[in-house]
């Protein structure tokens, strides 16, 4: 504990050396969507699906048009204290509903809110960095269809230093980087580019299946090899083609299991990833096949 | 043939454990089994992978029905440690009832409907045991952990 406290101070004071500068939030520039096709929700909804919105911020276990009332609620236990996943219903005051389109890229791809401050980077805004702009303004043009709800999440409750939202600047410093995870060469199988501009961007795979170091930012090195469940009990399972992940698993074993839940021995996906399951089902074929592919594509750790 | 025999063996072996009521954990992993054995040759002939036998259908259906019907008594309060047991089962009864209510419906519908010889083709079988499948997603996404 003493250790805490005193790691905890120590990174108040380096806080306050590196200085105010240091720790402010990145916008984007004004002109980033300059150029970009208007948003547009019927593309918008593909993203939807693929970003797992409704995952977290729609009530827990709901089905059908209730997955898409976003009023958050969801608590995400880790060991920095619990996050909870706000409104970003189109509601005015509760919701995003005032937002403008920079806003809500600003929110994506940096993890900045309307008013400069820092996201939490329970929000995988590490992985919406790597999307594509107007993949960002035709899922925020979805995103106004849906209904507007009312009243407004609880806080998070985080632990010192945790709770100094400041402080995030220093740790988008060392783990913020909107460049891809894996080197693929550039001649790449499109096929296989597509699966990782999924996995790696939107469909934020990395956020669970890579473990993360003491400072709560993604060791890269072990990309994709499994890493303990945040909420304390088992394993999110390794899903790089190795003998601990599931290298015996076919392309098409891992498209099919992406839209049914069913492994190649038949279980069926439980828990959390049940839920990103039915979300998944709900992409292409050819997007959940470009996922398989990319799977097969990335280093294969033990 | 052999998947047949093997999911056959399977579901007889489950039956068997129905009198281990002091293991319940092990009597509803093994029903889990028989179910997942059930799947693994529905979804090949739902695929096409493997060719279409409305008998070979009828004892996938027949598992489930019988996994339905039974699995839900081995659940007793304080069994899910070092298990993939959910809590949630434990503390929402009446929900994890009402999902092993719904599997039990869905199958018991596939069973009357398979009739003596098994779903005459691949669409009467597709009909039958689609509602059914999707009980196990449904079910693990709740009462499951992972």
């Amino acid at each position: 504990m003493r250790g805490v406290i005193f790691a905890g101070a120590a990174l108040v004071v380096i806080a306050g050396a590196a200085g105010w500068l240091l720790t402010a939030a990145s916008p984007l520039e004004a002109s980033a969507l300059s150029g970009l096709q208007p948003g547009e929700a019927a593309r918008g909804e593909a993203v939807f699906w693929a970003g797992g919105c409704t995952s977290c911020h729609a009530r827990t276990g709901v089905e059908g048009d209730a997955q898409l009332e976003l009023g958050g609620g969801l608590a995400l236990r880790s060991d920095f204290g619990t996050f909870v996943a706000p409104n970003i219903s189109p509601h005015p005051t509760d919701g995003i509903g005032s937002w403008s389109e920079l806003d809500f890229a600003n929110a994506m791809m940096r993890g900045v809110a309307p008013d400069g401050s820092h996201y939490y980077p329970a929000f995988p805004y590490t992985s919406y960095a790597r999307m594509s702009e107007q993949d960002v303004v035709d899922l925020f043009a979805y995103m106004k269809t849906l209904p507007q709800v009312e009243g407004r999440a609880g806080e998070h409750d985080l632990s010192f230093p945790f709770s100094v939202r400041r402080g995030v600047g220093l740790w988008k410093m060392r783990y913020f980087s909107e460049d891809p995870v894996v080197d693929l060469p550039e001649d790449a199988d499109p096929k296989v580019l597509r699966g990782q501009y999924l996995v790696e961007g939107p469909g934020h795979c990395g956020e669970c299946h890579t473990p993360r170091d003491f400072g709560g930012g993604h060791d890269k090195s072990q990309w994709l090899a499994g890493a303990p469940s945040m909420e304390g009990s088992g394993r999110i399972p390794n899903i790089t083609p190795s003998k601990d992940g599931i290298g015996d698993w076919s392309e098409s074993d891992i498209a099919y299991y992406l839209e049914s839940g069913f492994t190649p021995d038949f279980d069926s996906a439980g828990g959390e990833m049940a839920k990103v399951v039915r979300n998944l089902a709900k992409l292409t074929a050819e997007d959940r096949e470009a996922i398989a592919a990319y799977l097969k594509a990335v280093p294969a750790k033990p | 043939m052999k998947k047949l025999l093997t999911s056959a063996f399977v579901l007889m072996l489950a039956g068997g454990t129905v009198a281990a009521q002091d293991d319940p954990v092990k009597a509803r992993q093994a029903l889990m089994a028989a179910a997942a054995g059930a799947a693994g040759i529905a979804v090949p002939m739902l695929k096409g992978e493997m060719d279409y036998q409305p008998a070979v259908a009828k004892a996938a259906i027949a598992t489930f029905y019988g996994v339905s019907t039974s699995a839900h008594a081995f659940f007793p309060e304080g069994s899910g440690a070092d298990t993939k047991a959910a809590p949630k089962i434990w503390e929402d009864p009446a929900g994890f009832q009402a999902a092993f209510d719904k599997f039990q419906a869905s199958a018991e519908a596939a069973f009357k409907a398979s009739g003596k010889d098994g779903p005459a083709d691949l669409k009467a079988f597709q009909q039958a045991v689609g509602p059914v499948l999707q009980n196990c997603g449904a079910c693990h996404e709740n009462y499951r952990l992972e």
